[in-house]
Order: structure tokens, then C-alpha cells, then sequence
């Protein structure tokens, strides 16, 4: 009888956990990664645009092609994907998304794929900073779109997206970094009061790392689960984010030679910012198991009083039914590291297509259709920076009627932070892989298993020999 | 009929192990998919890399540590259900519900059991008191290692019982009824009976589950990545991020095969292991 009891219960158990088993609350993903581009990036104000219609009219010359797509997936931006069904009406054409998943993975994906020869796409989603990866195996666009058709688009992340003389690209949305904060936090008069018996100067909203700190172990506990701030922890998340604060507090990644030099001094100080932040427990436990998307819902549940995060996320925020931060949080540029700097990582989103495509026409065609005025505008008002010159002007002109200031602040924000702050990746085909080297590094670093020169050290020795094999110093 | 098998046999098994042999002795990257030969290097490095090293002898303790989980736990399993008598059916349904699911969903499942914020086992362990904060399960090396192990011990407990169920049913029942006219009780009968007469079925479910203890990527991919800064990095995660994030191919098949090489040897022992249960 015993035995039959014992055997019921642990069987039971077994069921319990499968019957709690159900997956966690999906966290809605949005920009998977950095976008945007530097200097005039900064969104003239263009013509006011018209309601121009992303299909103009009925083109038949694609009856019946098929185009296989690798795209990224997942929360606001698969709003885009919604609208294909209306190209493949227009055209006669169908597209297969054939593959769909985050930056990190398609990056993996069409790495394999295209080595192998085995990566059968038409078109696939890119990235300023991936695509110098896979230039050997993408068809240049400049034979598909006109000057005509280009001009719309910022002419700044276009030339990003130009190497060897080829476009490669052509923009889908861009990002840059931008600090988000809570103002119920920020604007608590017995926090302000506290903050400044502690720390000797006023609660403002960070204007220096060294203020981001103080404020990030101010928070961390004032309330039930709340954190000071965090990070996305790993891949190439957790490198953007080092070499973003190693700009500010004036470093490097790659020498002028292309030799590691983010071992400096100030990268040694922007490890131990990170060391410091996880010990000292501001970040949550599990930061180096975050990506974008863990890290924006932590943000987007209240758990975290201020953090980096990117303009994409916004009407994520904004929305009552999925954040209790809505309403309740600001924006404010980068702060300034040790040498004066503001650095905003930034980049783009955008689409490419495989050399290897026997639809290019229809191929581009489609990608002409997804970068349209009409499907941007659509994007953009997810939160979404446009790269086009009409469609900034229409969100402006929305803003500029919305209720909320913050709508027309944050544009405002983007513009002066693309203008100024804007810094990208070196556009090296290796940057991935050095992020790859450098990464599990940082999170040693963070969870204290080596020190911080140490490890950027071995990771800049690392680095080097990969960049050696590559022939960088050969030149 | 031979030829065919021979061909079918060469294209999907013989020619992709060599080709990645081959490969093992180039300095191919996914960047610039061109194989240079480079002697032994790749595989001079991996023996200097430390991660590799590390990812070695994670994999050796976490194989030791969970396939004896599993098979205790499948084995314990085994024997109850043996002596079930009503609703033996539905328990051996019931007790497959594990293998039911992929892989990649038990890893999902598990990693927010362990999340140390929203997680179940925080969650429970608060409820009842026991705790105050949070545990980080997947970021300490060891407890992490050992949530991993959870997760696998869970999926694969299952598979041990039912052939361990299924030895012990074709047992004579006339050894057992001999047993008790001499006065042998519960302990005896199992160590003198059921287990020795057991052996085959516990090679073969021994062999079963290393080897796919030991292939085990989807459950440590998806709760850890392998990581934080290579914790819980296995061989089977870390050729993946060598060969495919950090691009080398080349260097990556080298692993591979060292990998292979050990897990052949490993399953040619067992399999001598089964002949000799077999003889006896």
C-alpha cells in the first residue's frame, strides 16, 4: 500500500510540473538590436507627405514567384509582416518566411547558411552592424533602386550601409540609445530628500554615468523587487553596452591598426562600472541572461528606476495593458562619461538581398514595398525611428497634435542624440565574432571571476589572433 | 540490395564525416569559407584552450551526476510499477509524459522554474518561508549546473523506467514464488533476483541515456547558453559558439572530433558491457 501511495505521489509531482509547466509570459520583443546612424541622420523636417500608397497600382510581372524570407521576429515587428498579404495581392507574387527569429539568430542562421551554399533566401532581414559579414554572399542594390527612389532615405545610414562601392542595404528603421527613467521615482519628494542627504546634490535624471550609478544603488530596494537598473547581458548585447560607456569615458575598441584597445585604462574602469553594478546586487541576479527583450520588460514591469534602452520600445511602454511604467516614465540623451563624451550606440535595421536569389527583381520590388513611405509611417508610429525624410515629418507633425509632451520630446531627443551622440560598430566583418570573444569576458568580469584587467586583457589577446588570422595586420 | 544501402550510407554518414575531418585540419571560417590547410593546429589550440578543457570536464561530471539520477530515480520507478497491480496502464502513460515533450520545451520549462525573479522554485521557496531574496539558480556555477540537471533527470527518467519496467516484467514469476518459499524478503529478491536478471536492460538504457545525456544540447542551450562567462559551458554548447558565433569552422570540427572520439570510446564500453551482461 505504501509503495502504491509513494508511486502515486511521485507521479502526481511529475504531473504537477508538467501542468506548471507553461511557458512564462511571453515578453513582447522589440529592437533585438541597435540601430541608426550618425551625423545628418538627424531627421530634416522634409515636405509634408501625402498618403502615398505603398502599392502603387496592379503589377503583375511577379505572377506566380515565389520569394523565400529570413526575417526578425516577434513582437512590434511583426506588424510589418501583416501588410505582405497586400503586395502579394497586387503582384501575384507569395512570400515564404521561411526562417524567423532574433538578431543573434538569423546572424547564426545566414552565417551557416551562406557558407554552406545551403541559404536558399530572396530576401533577408539585416543590420548595420552584421552585414559586413556577409558581403561575399549579397547582391549590391544600387542596379535595383534609383537616386530617385533613394533620396528619401537618410543619406548618412545609407552611406553606412555602402562598402566597396555597393549598397548592401537598404534601411528598414534605425535606433540609438537613450536613457529611460521613472518619474514617479524621480519625482518622490522624500526620494529627492534622501538622495540628497546621501549624495550631497540634487535627484535629477542621470547627466553622468557617475550620477547613473549613484542613482541605480539610490533605487535598488526602495521598493518591493525594484533594481537600480540593468543590461542586456550577454552576446553582443553586453559588448554594445561596454563599448558604448568605453566611448564616454574616452576608449577605444580597435586602434587605428585595427589592435584591440579596449584593455585601456578606461576600459578597465567601464568593466569594473559593470563589476560594481552586479556586485553590489543594482542589477538583477540573472542581467547576464538578458537580452533586449528582458531587459525592456523588466523596465516595462517597474522592477528597474532607470536604464539604457532604445526609442523602439516606446508605445510598448506606453501602453497600460502591458506596462506599469506607462505614463510614468521620461527620456533623457546618454550620459557623459569620464571624458566628456555622450555616446549613443546606434544603427539600422534593414533588408538585403543573397547573391544567390534567382528573384531579384521581385526580391527587390518587395523590399521597396516593406520601405515605403506608407509601411515606415506604420512602423514609426510603434515607436520605431523612421529612415525616412517624409515619414519623420509626418510623426512630427502627429506629435506635435498628441496629448501626451512626451511624444514630441522624444523625437526631439532622437534627433539631437543621432545628431551628436551617434557612434556605430566598426564595420569590420569580424565585430561579431570579437563581441562573441569579448562578451563571456565581461560577464566574468561582472560575476567576479576574474579581474577586470585580466579579462580584457585575454580577450584583447584573443581578439588580436583572430584579427591576425584575418590578415588585419598583413595590409 | 547492398549497393544502395552502401551509397544512401556513404552520402548522409561517411562523406559529412569526412568532409568535417578534413575540415578539422584547415583554418576555415564562416567569414571566408575557404579551406587553407594548417596541419595540426586546430587541434594544438583546442588542447591549449582552458573553456575547451573546462566544457570537458563539466560534461564528464554532469553525464556521471545525472545519467546515476536518472537511472536510480527510473529504476526506483521501474519497481513500483512492477508491483502495481490496478491502474498500471494509466501510470505508464502517465509517467511518459515527460518524453512527450521536446527537449527545447523542457528547457524553456525549467528555465523560469529556476528564473530567480518570476520562477516557480523562488517563488514556492517564499511561500513557504524558507527564503528571503532570491536564489540565482541559473547563475551560480553549481546551481546552475545542478537546474540543468533537473531538467535533464526529469526528461529522461522516464525512458530508463519503461525498459527497466519492461525487464522486470519478463521475469519468471515461479523465481520470485521460490524465493518466498525459502523466506526471502523484499530487499533480497530484488538484489538477488531482479537485478542480476535486469543487467541487459540496464546497459541498454544506461547506453541510451549517456548518449543522449551526452548530446545533450537544447536544455543547456536554452537555459543557460552555456553560460554566464562558461558556468555550465558543455562540449556541445561550446563547439556551436567556437564554430558558429565565433566563426571557426575549422577549429570547431577539431573539437567535434575529439568530442566523437571520446564517445565512441565510451559506447564501445558499454556495448562490451552488454555482450558480457548478455553471457551472463
Amino acid at each position: 500500500m505504501f509503495r502504491h501511495k509513494s508511486l502515486v505521489l511521485l507521479i502526481a509531482a511529475g504531473i504537477v510540473l508538467a501542468a506548471c509547466a507553461a511557458p512564462p509570459a511571453p515578453a513582447p520583443q522589440a529592437p533585438q538590436q541597435p540601430a541608426a546612424e550618425p551625423t545628418q541622420a538627424a531627421p530634416a523636417p522634409a515636405q509634408p507627405a501625402g498618403d502615398e500608397p505603398a502599392v502603387a497600382g496592379v503589377d503583375r510581372r511577379f505572377d506566380g514567384v515565389t520569394l523565400r524570407a529570413a526575417f526578425i521576429g516577434g513582437g512590434q515587428y511583426e506588424k510589418m509582416y501583416e501588410s505582405i498579404k497586400d503586395w502579394e495581392a497586387a503582384t501575384g507574387a507569395k512570400v515564404e518566411i521561411v526562417y524567423k527569429g532574433d538578431g543573434f539568430e538569423i546572424d547564426k542562421k545566414l552565417k551557416t547558411d551562406f557558407a554552406a551554399g545551403t541559404g536558399d533566401y530572396d530576401v533577408v532581414w539585416n543590420h548595420t552592424s552584421f552585414f559586413s559579414q556577409y558581403i561575399p554572399f549579397l547582391e549590391p542594390l544600387e542596379k535595383y533602386f534609383t537616386q530617385e527612389e533613394l533620396k528619401d532615405f537618410s543619406q548618412a545610414i545609407l552611406k553606412s550601409a555602402t562598402r566597396d562601392g555597393h549598397l548592401w542595404l537598404i534601411p528598414r528603421h534605425a535606433d540609438i540609445s537613450v536613457v529611460h527613467y521613472r518619474t514617479d521615482l524621480y519625482n518622490n519628494e522624500q526620494y529627492k530628500a534622501e538622495f540628497k542627504a546621501k549624495y550631497g546634490y540634487d535627484l535629477a535624471p542621470p547627466e553622468t554615468w557617475k550620477q547613473f550609478f549613484d542613482h541605480a544603488e539610490f533605487f535598488t530596494g526602495k521598493e518591493p523587487g525594484l533594481f537600480g537598473t540593468n543590461f542586456a547581458g550577454k552576446e553582443e548585447a553586453l559588448s554594445g553596452r561596454f563599448y558604448e560607456i568605453l566611448v564616454a569615458n574616452g576608449g577605444k575598441m580597435l586602434d587605428e591598426n585595427f589592435k584591440p584597445a579596449f584593455n585601456s585604462e578606461a576600459g578597465v574602469k567601464t568593466a569594473q562600472f559593470f563589476r560594481e553594478l552586479y556586485a553590489r546586487k543594482l542589477v538583477p541576479a540573472d542581467m547576464t541572461s538578458l537580452l533586449w527583450d528582458g531587459v525592456a520588460n523588466n523596465f516595462c514591469q517597474g522592477n528597474i528606476a532607470v536604464h539604457n534602452e532604445w526609442f523602439g520600445w516606446y508605445s510598448y511602454f506606453q501602453d497600460p495593458k502591458s506596462c506599469k511604467v506607462a505614463g510614468k516614465f521620461d527620456l533623457i540623451r546618454q550620459p557623459v562619461g569620464e571624458a566628456g563624451i555622450r555616446s549613443g550606440w546606434a544603427g539600422a535595421h534593414a533588408f538585403s538581398i543573397p547573391a544567390s536569389s534567382k528573384n531579384k527583381e521581385a526580391a527587390a520590388a518587395l523590399i521597396k514595398f516593406l520601405t515605403s513611405e506608407k509601411i515606415m509611417y506604420e512602423e514609426a508610429k510603434l515607436g520605431f525611428l523612421p529612415v525616412r525624410d517624409t515619414v519623420w515629418a509626418r510623426i512630427i507633425a502627429d506629435a506635435a497634435k498628441s496629448d501626451n509632451p512626451l511624444d514630441k520630446k522624444r523625437l526631439e531627443i532622437a534627433q539631437i542624440a543621432i545628431a551628436n551622440d551617434f557612434f556605430a560598430p566598426p564595420l569590420i566583418a569580424e565585430w561579431i565574432p570579437l563581441t562573441n570573444i569579448l562578451t563571456p569576458k565581461l560577464q566574468a568580469i561582472m560575476l567576479g571571476d576574474i579581474d577586470a584587467k585580466q579579462g580584457l586583457d585575454e580577450a584583447a589577446a584573443e581578439v588580436e589572433k583572430m584579427l591576425a588570422e584575418a590578415g588585419y595586420y598583413n595590409k | 540490395m547492398l549497393a544502395p544501402s552502401l551509397a544512401i550510407i556513404a552520402f548522409v554518414v561517411v562523406f559529412p564525416l569526412v568532409y568535417s575531418f578534413y575540415l578539422s585540419f584547415t583554418s576555415y571560417t564562416l567569414l571566408r569559407p575557404i579551406p587553407a590547410w594548417n596541419n595540426f593546429a586546430n587541434y594544438q589550440r583546442l588542447l591549449q584552450d582552458p573553456i575547451f578543457g573546462q566544457a570537458f570536464l563539466n560534461t564528464l561530471l554532469f553525464m556521471f551526476v545525472t545519467v546515476n539520477a536518472a537511472f536510480l530515480m527510473g529504476l526506483f520507478l521501474s519497481q513500483a510499477l512492477a508491483r502495481t497491480i490496478r491502474g498500471q496502464s494509466l501510470l505508464r502513460t502517465l509517467l511518459m509524459v515527460p518524453m512527450m515533450f521536446a527537449p527545447v520545451m523542457v528547457g524553456f520549462q525549467f528555465r523560469w522554474f529556476f528564473n530567480d525573479q518570476v520562477g516557480l522554485v523562488n517563488n514556492v521557496l517564499t511561500s513557504l518561508g524558507l527564503l528571503n531574496g532570491s536564489i540565482p539558480w541559473l547563475v551560480d556555477r553549481w546551481l546552475a549546473m545542478f537546474s540543468i540537471g533537473v531538467a535533464t533527470v526529469w526528461m529522461n527518467t522516464p525512458v530508463v523506467a519503461i525498459i527497466l519496467l519492461a525487464g522486470t516484467l519478463s521475469i519468471s514469476p515461479e523465481l520470485y514464488e521460490a524465493a518466498d518459499v525459502d523466506g526471502a524478503n523484499s530487499w533480497q529478491k530484488f538484489r538477488m533476483i531482479t537485478y542480476p536478471l535486469l543487467g541487459p536492460f540496464i546497459t541498454i538504457a544506461l547506453t541510451i541515456l549517456s548518449l543522449d545525456v551526452a548530446r545533450g544540447y537544447d536544455i543547456v542551450s536554452i537555459m543557460t547558453g552555456g553560460g554566464p562567462a562558461h558556468r555550465t559551458e558543455l562540449l556541445w554548447t561550446y563547439v556551436p559558439r567556437v564554430a558558429i558565433q565565433e566563426s571557426k569552422f575549422g577549429l570547431g570540427a577539431a573539437m567535434s572530433f575529439v568530442t566523437v572520439i571520446v564517445t565512441v570510446a565510451f559506447t564501445l564500453y558499454l556495448f562490451r558491457q552488454l555482450l558480457k551482461s548478455r553471457i551472463l
